[in-house]
């Protein structure tokens, strides 16, 4: 308990004192619809991180997930054209996720190529077949009732919001208590140890990108419907944020490890440096600075961390 | 242990003979030695950067640091050149030193407190990008470099081998020798196949990862000066997405993700592959697109080509896995690849049955007997903007019977764009026509194309005005940025605050509308003041994030002016979600994607100019020209639909901005 | 009486290997069924085949009478056969309840865990095996013999009917494994089946009923244990008579090569360690698992760093900080974990015996591949190393042919001292003879050879002196002519005072 928590530990920290410095120098950043606007920009990255955490926990990455999310989010948009019901959206962005993230996982766990080749050559094809299919072009002219699944955008921020809470509370309870999510981690720490544990280990591997695929899926069709149509680059860089996420949330890059704890607090501290810069009336030019910096501190703040209590055998 | 990688390094050098077989047919003048070395010119700072990523991916790292480093390395030499008047070899020396630095922290973080280096190098990729960022205020660019250094990116030696080429040699000779010929490339595959053996070794690994992690920072910061000689101006943005490249490269070349096997040789036939594909594929006219598909299939295919061969081989593994049987892999596979082709499929399907307007398919063109070919480029294929351009240059294009190519990169990127005009030159088509990104950049390649008898004209943006032959002129900076104040003015009654939303910090152009808007307002409205500035990316997304922002930290705030297509909608969303009735969204942006603002009230204006005729104008200047209908000191000409158009020195002016308001949006469809 | 398992012809080849050449095997109810061999015999290949980690090529296997077909580790486990591996088949990143549970819970993938049921579980089933830890720690904070414990609980726990297990007291100390011994005795009373593996005899005379000797990949018959000799075993293992297996040595003790001084590195829990080792000599090493001789190994070859000290090599007082310091003042270090840390297991045989000695093949820091392969070959020769050739991965080799290209590699450093970390563990009885030879012949050569073992037949047979440590400390350093098993146990177990 007492190592996990200290993993948490450093992502912790920093998000901590960064908001104790927020509430002295902008107070007004915790007004209520401020904290309701960063919460739903950062819904669908919260989503994603949440499947990414377990491809880590699993010791595999997905960079594509940016790309994913452009595919679904423009499929999405189409169907809805094309005559598609508005409460079917997000079961067809979940259905188009798996199915990309089952073309990654099946490469993983049934051809064995490494994980972080296969995404990235998915990452790539799969954008740059979006931007030849598309030109480019946005998905306009959605019915009517596409923006807040036609709910008006009181209730329709409230279902995104609580649709959100409710799938990632679900997500943190079964990686606790159900033995399919604890699969994920035993097949992280040791896979050939889990094999001959019975675990179907080639199985856990393909269910996590498949995972982490509907997710984006479902991301992608939450974002999109809070606009009124749907552009054809969204989710450059999304992969970055969100593995940037996880790792500073404490997971380490190594598997076996890792709460989504951390990563709620690895979404939160990143999702807050943006708007926290206007509001601190920073030059907008050292926000790539400072976010690499704030990875950089907390990775460090843990390396020594774990230094200093870790008995230095490498036996 | 070499038996993977010698497969696959034989798989891809099949590949790539099928590359040179097929281009040499459908490409135009893609065999020859001209294009040879025009392709190494393409792979030096690339092949600088995959050569240092070699060792570090042997030695079971990576490292995404190296596209981030090249931009704080370039911006350094070019500042230190040109602000505090360093000499040139001393600004130099500095930039590489600044690589050694850059590469030192990786090294500190990895090596001695053995911090993962994907992390490490994801934060530092965000640290380098960023400082290099902020040093500039993402705007300024440093260019002027005197002709002696250029040379290195830009001369020839003897006149046909690229003097970078010189510098890559040198570079492959000495990561050959490191890796494969030296002690300590040795202990670079030990550290990578097992780092406790290593150490048990006595090998001494930290300075090991050490050294290879400041070579690879090294390397980066030469790939920087290399490349600022080339592209004749120093940037932030230098290097953007070279990581990736360089990674597909190496794993490309059939070096281990995990470390412990492969080598510089197949680093060096990785590269090529690339390459020459995105070489082959300008030349051959096909879309650019394509040149990133390819590139992620050739990585799986080459990938799952070697590990099925590998597996007839069974190897005698001790603790060999238990293995399906191959018919039920091969069962799943081909579930797996079909069910991912037929959402692609679909996909791509849908799109193209439900895009509107736009005539649809590639134009790949089929050069027929005395049809003039002219090329175009948009500084970005995928902003909607330029997509709009495209329809008026086909249009033109089969008014006046010519061939057009249209392609160009598929996000923002100068050294690209320098790339489709050296494939153009070579397939020798007789016009281009250049959106500009980066004026300094572009020129010298320009001049080369003009030198070789080929019509240049730029339009959008221009480039040096000895670079082109004439200048399709829609409207100048000065133009849009005075009629984007004028329209604020007119909102806030010449007095109050006022954000901007720009696309990039980089981005050349509209660093130069904000400049002008700025001094319109300074010289007009002096009661008006610019409260904050702040970024998208052209991300609409961010733009309606940030929007939310500025209008809580700033509420005194009343006008938003986005310039950026996606950045408009995107303010305008977030200021109609905010329910602020007295907020107004003014920008530069296409009038679909404004449209419902517009009518609803909270965009007031979009200031644009017709698209298509813009584009129409300049295919038909460019098909004059070289049908040599127009020449220099013409005074008007005649452009089709458009009629007589007028002519300012070399400037063939459209006319000035126009503003879209609720009252004529209606009208246009673009 | 139906046997719990038979297993009929059963083949099994690796690529061109045929580890498993049509072995039979039959073991009842109520019965320890010992199985032995020399490494690569094929004893783990046929235990995986029962677990269901691998598939035979050919052959049946029957579990009370049934055929079973088409074996997986979930069906072996659903069928009660437990296995105890060798190296321990556990979750580092897990808790020990969690460790425990993976192993007997039926596997429904959507039901939820009760937690707490789960630790009282895992803390009945460890005092069980007599384990001290609590079910909420981490696997990877315990040390070996306590992972090899929870290993054991696992197999408890699973009430099955059949439990193999393959050296399980390879790591224990002698009060763990009087145990384990208890317990394998419970479960043999109980009805269930056991199938031993060890590489100590006394072991197997003492719990086995009957024994099944492997030897490359064939069945060389199964007996009663009862009936057996030391000597009839070892004969059926290798095929031949071995002769007495420590060599007679004639030592001459020279003057003093390595002298330690309170040497002590608190974080490894080594402390206060003083000796001195002569030129010629050989230094036993004794002490229980755990007892600090491995970290103070790697204390001494500057692998972890001393907090106090002092050492002095040829009589000079010496600094050392790392692996490469230790080298350059003529120290070698042949590790225990042969796998992770004594060779580089995808480098071929003559990579691997060059790599701490590069300097001698190469000019200028470029290597001479043509020099390299000499060397190389000259000391696969010299060790009889059986490798097809140089170029072959070491992961290939037996274990014995990888522990000798391992000690080759620290041998071309020409060392001073060369410090051997269990040099014979796991290797089977000809590797071992062969290692014994040589340690001989290097200390004749004189060189001061430490050599740390579990075996304590080995550290009597081999040393001029033993020390024995016991938690961290040296408990006192016996002569070859006092030390018996009884004086150096007692020593280990820390119930002595100092010797000498």
């Amino acid at each position: 308990m007492r190592k996990l928590l200290q993993r948490e530990f450093a992502g912790f920290i920093t998000l901590a004192l960064f908001l104790i410095y927020l509430a002295f120098a902008a107070p007004s950043f915790y007004s209520l619809g401020n904290l309701r606007d960063i919460a739903l920009a950062n819904v669908s990255v919260l989503l994603i991180s949440t499947g990414m955490t377990l491809v880590i926990v699993v010791a595999e990455i997905d960079i594509s997930v940016g790309s994913l999310f452009a595919i679904c989010g423009v499929c999405g948009g189409l169907l809805a054209r094309g005559g598609l019901p508005i409460w079917m959206l997000p079961f067809a962005g979940i259905a188009i996720g798996s199915a990309l993230g089952a073309a990654n996982g099946g490469l993983v766990s049934f051809v064995k190529a490494p994980s972080i080749v296969v995404t990235l050559a998915t990452m790539v094809a799969w954008r740059e077949a979006l931007n030849w299919a598309t030109g480019g072009a946005w998905v306009e002219n959605l019915p009517a009732n596409f923006q807040w699944f036609g709910l008006g955008q009181a209730a329709g921020e409230a279902v995104l919001f609580s649709a959100t809470a409710v799938l990632f509370l679900a997500i943190l309870w079964a990686s606790h208590n159900l033995p399919a999510f604890r699969s994920i981690y035993a097949t992280g720490s040791d896979a050939e140890a889990a094999r001959l544990a019975g675990i179907n280990t080639k199985l856990v591997v393909f269910a996590a990108f498949v995972l982490v695929g509907a997710l984006t899926g479902l991301a992608s069709v939450l974002n999109a419907v809070r606009f009124s149509d749907v552009p054809a680059n969204a989710g450059i860089g999304l992969e970055l944020q969100s593995i940037a996420a996880v790792v500073v949330g404490g997971t380490p890059i190594t598997g076996g490890r890792g709460r989504l704890m951390g990563t709620l607090i690895g979404v939160a501290l990143l999702g807050i440096i943006g708007p926290a810069l206007t509001y601190l009336q920073l030059s907008p030019y050292w926000e790539k600075a400072i976010q690499g910096g704030i990875i950089l501190v907390t990775v460090l703040f843990d390396a020594l961390a774990s230094r200093a209590e870790k008995r230095p055998a490498l036996a | 242990m070499n038996r993977a990688t010698k497969r696959q390094e034989f798989i891809l050098a099949l590949l790539i003979a099928v590359e040179i077989a097929l281009f040499s047919t459908i490409g135009k003048n893609f065999f020859s030695a001209a294009n040879f070395f025009e392709c190494v010119r393409l792979a030096v700072e690339i092949g600088l950067i995959s050569l240092a990523m070699t060792p570090v991916i042997l030695t079971g790292g990576i490292d995404l640091s190296v596209g981030s480093m090249m931009g704080l390395a370039a911006v350094v030499f070019g500042g230190l050149w040109q602000v505090a008047g360093f000499p040139l070899a001393a600004a130099a020396v500095c930039a590489l030193i600044v690589g050694l630095l850059g590469g030192g922290i990786n090294a500190l973080l990895i090596a001695r407190l053995n911090v993962s280096p994907l992390i490490v190098t994801l934060g530092t990729y965000s640290l380098f990008r960023g400082i290099a960022e902020g040093i500039t205020g993402g705007a300024r660019s440093y260019s002027n470099l005197p002709a002696s250094f250029l040379y290195l990116g830009q001369g020839y030696i003897a006149g046909v081998v690229p003097t970078q080429m010189l510098v890559l040699a040198a570079a492959i000779v000495f990561y050959w020798l490191l890796v494969h010929r030296s002690v300590i490339g040795r202990a670079f595959y030990a550290i990578g196949l097992s780092p406790h053996g290593a150490r048990y070794a006595a090998i001494p690994v930290t300075r090991r990862l050490t050294l290879v992690y400041l070579l690879s920072g090294l390397a980066s910061s030469i790939a920087a000066l290399i490349y600022v000689a080339h592209i004749g101006q120093a940037k932030s943005d230098a290097g953007t997405g070279y990581e990736l490249i360089a990674i597909t490269a190496v794993v490309l070349g059939g070096t281990s993700i995990f470390g412990g096997s492969g080598t510089i040789r197949g680093t060096l036939l990785g590269l090529a592959a690339i390459v020459i594909l995105e070489d082959g594929l300008h030349l051959a006219a096909l879309p650019a697109e394509l040149a990133g598909i390819s590139t992620g299939v050739l990585l799986v295919l080459t990938i799952a080509l070697e590990r099925l061969a590998s597996r007839q081989r069974a190897a005698v593994a001790e603790n060999q896995e238990f293995e399906m049987k191959n018919s039920q892999l091969a069962i799943l596979c081909s579930t797996v690849i079909v069910g991912a082709l037929i959402v692609a499929g679909s996909n791509w399907y849908l799109v193209k049955n439900l895009r509107s307007g736009t005539s649809g398919d590639t134009t790949a063109a089929k050069e027929g007997q005395g049809r003039l070919t002219v090329a175009m480029m948009p500084k970005s294929k995928g902003d909607p903007y330029f997509i709009s351009c495209r329809a008026g240059a086909e249009e033109a294009a089969k008014e006046f019977n010519v061939n057009l190519i249209w392609d160009g990169p598929t996000q923002v990127d100068p050294a690209k764009q320098n790339e489709f005009v050296e494939g153009w030159i070579t397939r020798h088509v007789d016009a281009i026509a250049v959106s500009v990104g980066n004026a300094a950049s572009i020129s010298t390649v320009l001049r080369k194309a003009r030198s070789q008898g080929i019509k240049v004209v730029t339009w959008d943006a221009d480039a040096a005005p000895d670079a082109r032959d004439y200048f399709i002129n829609q409207a100048t900076p000065q133009g849009i940025g005075g009629t984007l104040a004028d329209e604020a003015a007119k909102i806030l009654h010449g007095k109050g605050e006022f954000a901007i939303i720009t696309g990039a910090l980089s981005a050349a152009n509209q660093n130069l509308w904000i400049q002008y808007i700025k001094e319109r307002v300074a010289s007009k409205y002096p009661e008006m003041k610019l409260a904050i500035l702040r970024p998208c990316d052209d991300d609409r997304d961010k733009a309606f994030s940030e929007t939310q922002t500025i209008l809580k930290v700033y509420p005194k705030v009343k006008v938003i002016i986005g310039i950026s297509a996606p950045g408009v909608p995107g303010a305008a969303e977030a200021v109609k979600q905010s329910g602020r009735q007295d907020v107004k969204v003014i920008g530069l942006s296409l009038p679909n994607l404004c449209k419902p603002y517009v009518h609803e009230g909270v965009i007031q204006a979009v200031v644009l100019w017709k698209t298509r005729d813009l584009a129409y104008l300049t295919v038909k200047a460019a098909a004059a020209l070289a049908r040599g209908e127009l020449h220099s000191g013409a005074t008007s000409f005649q452009a089709g639909r458009l009629g007589d158009v007028k002519i300012e020195g070399t400037d063939i002016i459209l006319g000035s901005p126009f503003v879209f308001t609720r009252e004529n949006i209606d009208q246009f469809n673009f | 009486m139906i046997p719990v398992l038979e297993a009929v012809g059963i083949r099994k080849s690796f690529g061109g290997v045929r580890a498993l050449r049509g072995v039979s095997l039959e073991v009842c109810a109520g019965e320890v069924h010992a199985l032995v061999g020399e490494n690569g015999a094929g004893k783990s290949t046929l235990i995986k085949i029962f677990a269901g980690a691998l598939q035979p090529d050919e052959g049946e296997i029957r579990l009370e009478g049934t055929p079973i077909e088409h074996l997986t580790p979930a069906k072996s486990k659903s069928l009660g056969i437990a296995v105890i591996y060798q190296q321990p088949a556990l979750f580092p990143d897990l808790t020990v309840s969690e460790n425990i549970a993976l192993a007997h819970e039926p596997p429904t993938a959507f039901r939820r865990i009760d937690w707490r049921k789960r630790n009282e579980h895992a803390a009945t089933l460890l005092s069980r095996v007599g384990a001290d830890m609590l079910p909420q720690a981490y696997v990877s904070s315990l040390s070996m013999p306590e992972q090899q414990l929870v290993e054991i609980a696992k197999a408890v726990d699973a009430e099955a009917r059949l439990v193999i297990m393959d050296e399980p007291t390879a790591s224990l100390g002698d009060r763990d494994a009087e145990n384990l011994f208890r317990i394998v005795d419970e479960l043999r009373k109980s009805g269930a089946a056991v199938i031993y593996i060890s590489h100590r005899f006394e072991e197997l005379f003492a719990l086995a009923n009957r024994v099944t000797v492997l030897r490359d990949g064939e069945s060389m018959g199964t007996f009663p244990m009862a009936e057996m000799t030391n000597r009839d075993l070892v004969r059926l293992m290798v095929g031949r008579e071995m002769e007495a297996v420590f060599p007679e040595r004639n030592c001459t003790i020279g003057e003093p090569v390595l002298e330690v001084r309170h040497l002590t590195c608190v974080s490894r829990g080594v402390h206060d360690v003083s000796f001195v080792l002569r030129r010629g000599e050989v230094l036993g090493l004794a002490g229980l698992v755990g007892s600090g001789r491995t970290q103070f190994a790697e204390t001494l070859f500057g692998l972890s760093r001393a907090d106090g000290g002092s050492i002095a090599v040829g009589g000079k007082a010496v600094r050392i900080e790392s692996p490469q310091q230790a080298l350059a003042l003529g120290l070698a270090y042949v590790p225990e974990d042969r796998r992770r840390h004594g060779v580089i297991m995808d480098f071929p045989v003559s990579m691997n015996t060059t790599l701490a000695s590069l300097e001698r093949v190469s000019r200028g820091g470029f290597l001479d591949f043509t020099a390299e392969r000499r060397v190389a070959e000259e000391y696969r020769e010299r060790f009889r190393v059986k490798a097809p050739s140089v170029d072959t991965p070491v992961r290939n080799l037996s274990g014995g042919n990888q522990q000798k290209v391992s000690l080759a590699r620290w041998l071309m450093t020409e060392p001073r001292v060369l410090i051997l970390d269990e040099p014979t563990q796991g290797i089977d009885i000809g590797a071992k003879h062969e290692i014994y030879m040589l340690i001989g012949e290097l200390a004749a050569r004189g060189i001061g050879i430490i050599l740390i073992s579990s075996e304590l037949a080995e550290v009597l047979g081999m040393s001029d002196r033993i020390a024995v440590m016991h938690a961290g400390r040296v408990a006192g350093v016996l002569d070859r002519n006092h030390a018996d098993a009884h004086t150096v146990m007692e020593l280990a177990l820390g119930h002595a005072a100092v010797g000498d």
